[in-house]
């Protein structure tokens, strides 16, 4: 087996992210997945700080913040190559990072974020006059007068209408977003007509589930080119389309790029000659495998994914490298009992800390491995979900690691 | 390895997070089926009387594409296997079921025939134009994989190999054996250029897939207890059991264990190889021929999805770069479709077709020498889809041993 430039550990964002910058760089890339991911379960969304400005706010982090680490300007080069990676499978994003675009919620709240789908972003929605929300007979979690009576709190002013579409998915299982996205594809025009029907004029607004195709923007454009009124998908509940699309333009550009992608491949453990990491310990159902390589990427994830684990209390742990995780001591500080309130979760910040390489560090700040890099959910120090920087951490994150 | 590997063990670890529906290809292609998650791991758990059956299982294909999928190790489609197997407890099975499962039985009772090979061809060619299939309850628009006049386990006594300390036995697979025994021709080549001599142990039965995927789960541990037990008696004798087909091998070394549990299970498991990934261990070990003759060709992989399981890599694109000339552009357009004997069944062709369909395009571009797939049913299902026939990556091996 052939050593290669880089491996990368995981197939979420940051793994993905982090495979085509590599890639993209001219690196020869072996990226290995144990299952499919963060992406079919995501928005399709890319949140990166809850502020106004997240560029001026990421300024005021705490030093042992990851932004803080990875650095304004990779952020930025982060965003840009992503946007660009996106658009090559004809999936614009827009957006940046000194602003928040608004994004319909699958219950009709208004969700901020700074890269937005094309498709989902609703900030033209404040210049229309009435806003169709279009619900699809049959079609599981999706309840278009609750979403136009939440709307209704942000824009009173506004006319709201709720129509109730037959795309005949009915007759097999219950239909999810992505069902009937899966069937829309290359089939947009029962859809186009329906959408037609309800005479919607330039000055009013459609918003629909995320059904509009799984391959980019191509049975948007088929719908839109079609209708006067502008039209907006929300988000909705996994798997979720958006997030479909976000996969598949990855993965097209990962292969296109000749990085080779092993699924199913559970990484147990690396090969290690003393600050180096040459390789790592592939397991499967009956012996082990080495795959060697001059750097390595980890992007395993937070608890969720199994990046860290715990069994004991107080004894959080990374299974692959044993690297030590830091995590907030205390069970009082471990958990806020108020799940919806403005404060964070005390085990979210759990996770690794690094050097400004994003190298892992022992609780001395000692670097243990100069040419392993931690990137996306597996960086500790802040809670991900609560300041809503999970996204543009792994972007960001996976940007710095693959150019250094 | 321990228990938890077990299929029936695996189920508690499933979250819902729904990325196997994501990711079925019997789910993109209709909406009957009520996918992977619902199916085994949900229905086959929740179910508290005989009545209540969820039908829409028998769209499940067994191409494992939902355990590959899952992130918290779900053995789904073996669940769903096993859920299989309770259905038909109580229902009887369909004709074409019990033929697509036995494959075996009726190429011994051919062989057992004088010219049988040749007198089955010629009736299966009348039986396809006669709509006699399509009766039957198969996929009439199929021609049924034509026997080859001998056998390879009875032709094997006439291959000439020298003898050798180091020995490996194949296993060859019931596709191999009666349909391609050339296939098994360059194993045996390419394991006599590597030093090793190759045995053939007749008394192994049918690895089992078909079995399992048709319900037959009784017969499918018999064959099980009967194989594992000859490998174990190899792997007491210190000689390993490889195989060219990849479903076989993955039967072999993880499903076995998966459906049965048994511990002996997976103590055989440890002796089997894919054959690829046994060249890779010896080249590993700097034991790998590598006097290949160079020879300039553009290989397009159809990477079968039960090679992706196995979790090995790609080695057989890994050993044939090593050929000067040799580029392996992998075809990445996903399932073929075909799942062993899934799309032979008259109701599930179409479905066959439509997941096959995009790596059907990518080979209609023809931008490449020759096709190549580890797994008999994907180069069946390629040459129907595509009328380009394609070979198994070992012969491209043995060609540069000339």
């Amino acid at each position: 087996m052939k050593t290669t430039d880089v491996i990368v550990i995981g197939g979420g964002l940051a793994g993905f992210m982090a495979a085509a910058v590599a890639a993209n760089r001219q690196q020869k890339v072996t990226l290995l997945t144990y299952g499919s991911g963060s992406l079919p379960l995501m928005s399709g969304t890319i949140d990166i700080l809850n502020a106004k400005a997240p560029d001026a706010a990421i300024k005021n982090l705490p030093a042992h913040h990851p932004y803080q680490k990875i650095g304004l300007k990779n952020i930025d080069s982060a965003i840009k190559f992503f946007c660009d990676i996106a658009a090559q499978a004809n999936l614009p994003y827009v957006g940046r990072l000194s602003a928040q675009i608004p994004v319909v919620t699958a219950v009709g709240t208004l969700k901020y974020s700074c890269l937005v789908p094309e498709s989902m972003d609703a900030s033209n929605l404040i210049n229309k006059k009435k806003i169709f929300v279009v619900g699809i007979k049959g079609l599981k979690d999706f309840y278009p007068s609750m979403i136009a009576d939440n709307l209704k709190k942000y824009f009173p002013d506004k006319i709201f209408d709720v129509a109730q579409i037959d795309l005949k998915l009915l007759g097999g299982r219950d239909i999810t977003c992505m069902d009937a996205a899966q069937i829309l594809t290359d089939n947009e025009q029962t859809l186009a007509n329906e959408l037609k029907a309800l005479n919607a004029t330039d000055n009013d607004a459609i918003i629909i589930p995320p059904i509009l195709g799984v391959m980019g923007n191509f049975s948007r454009s088929v719908i839109t080119t079609q209708l006067r009124a502008d039209i907006f998908e929300t988000t909705c509940l996994p798997p979720s389309p958006p997030g479909v699309r976000l996969q598949r333009a990855f993965i097209k550009y990962l292969q296109k790029s000749g990085v080779k992608i092993f699924e199913n491949s559970k990484v147990v453990r690396g090969v290690v000659e003393d600050k180096k990491v040459t390789g790592v310990v592939v397991e499967n159902a009956v012996r082990e495998k080495i795959f060697r390589a001059r750097k390595v990427i980890l992007a395993t994830g937070g608890f969720y994914s199994g990046g860290i684990t715990m069994r004991d209390f107080d004894n959080p742990m990374e299974p692959i490298f044993d690297i030590p995780v830091f995590f907030p001591t205390g069970a009082e500080n471990w958990s806020n009992q108020q799940l919806f309130s403005d404060k964070p979760q005390g085990f979210s910040m759990t996770g690794i800390f690094t050097n400004d390489n994003l190298n892992p560090a022992d609780e001395n700040g000692k670097i243990l491995y100069e040419n392993l890099h931690v990137v996306g959910a597996n960086l500790g120090g802040c809670d991900k979900i609560f300041e809503r920087s999970a996204g543009g951490i792994a972007i960001s994150s996976a940007y710095k690691a693959a150019t250094i | 390895m321990s228990d938890t590997t077990q299929a029936i063990f695996t189920g508690d670890r499933c979250l819902s997070c729904t990325s196997c529906m994501a990711n079925c290809p019997v789910m993109a292609a209709v909406k009957e089926y009520r996918g992977p998650k619902l199916v085994g791991p949900a229905h086959g758990r929740m179910h508290f009387s005989q009545e209540d059956i969820e039908e829409s299982l028998n769209y499940c294909s067994n191409c494992k594409s939902c355990d590959r999928a899952c992130p918290s190790g779900v053995a789904v489609s073996t669940l769903n296997m096993l859920q299989r197997a309770e259905y038909y407890k109580n229902h009887p099975h369909l004709r074409h079921e019990d033929m697509l499962a036995h494959g075996e039985r009726m190429a011994n009772l051919i062989r057992k025939m004088p010219f049988g090979a040749t007198f089955s061809n010629i009736g299966m060619s009348i039986g396809k134009t006669l709509g006699v299939f399509s009766a039957l309850g198969l996929a009439g628009e199929r021609d049924m994989p034509a026997y080859a006049s001998t056998s390879l386990k009875d032709y094997f006594p006439r291959i000439k190999q020298a003898s050798a300390s180091k020995k490996v036995v194949m296993f060859t697979g019931c596709y191999i054996n009666d349909n391609e025994p050339h296939v098994g021709e360059a194993f045996i080549k390419v394991m006599n250029a590597n030093g090793y001599e190759v045995l053939i142990d007749k008394g192994f039965n049918c690895c089992g897939s078909p079995l399992v995927v048709t319900g037959f789960l009784d017969e499918a541990r018999e064959h099980a207890d009967n194989n594992v037990a000859r490998i174990l008696d190899w792997k007491k004798k210190g000689i390993p059991v490889v195989t060219p087909c990849t479903s076989c091998s993955l039967m072999l070394k993880e499903e076995y264990h998966e459906l049965f549990g048994e511990h002996e299970m997976h103590e055989a498991a440890e002796n089997v190889y894919d054959a690829f990934e046994f060249l890779e261990i010896l080249q590993e070990r700097g034991e790998f021929n590598d006097n290949l003759k160079p020879s300039a060709q553009k290989l397009l992989y159809h990477v079968p999805c039960h090679l992706k399981s196995q979790a090995i890599g790609l080695p057989a694109q890994d050993i044939l770069e090593e050929i000067d000339g040799v580029k392996v552009q992998t075809a990445d357009a996903g399932c073929c479709g075909i799942s062993g004997n899934y799309g032979f069944r008259k109701d599930k062709y179409n479905i066959s077709m439509k997941i096959g369909a995009k790596l059907f395009e990518r080979v209609k571009q023809k931008d490449f020498d020759k096709v190549i797939s580890d797994c008999g049913t994907c180069r069946m299902q390629i040459h129907h889809g595509t009328d380009i026939k394609p070979c198994h990556p070992i012969e491209i091996l043995a060609e540069a041993y000339k």
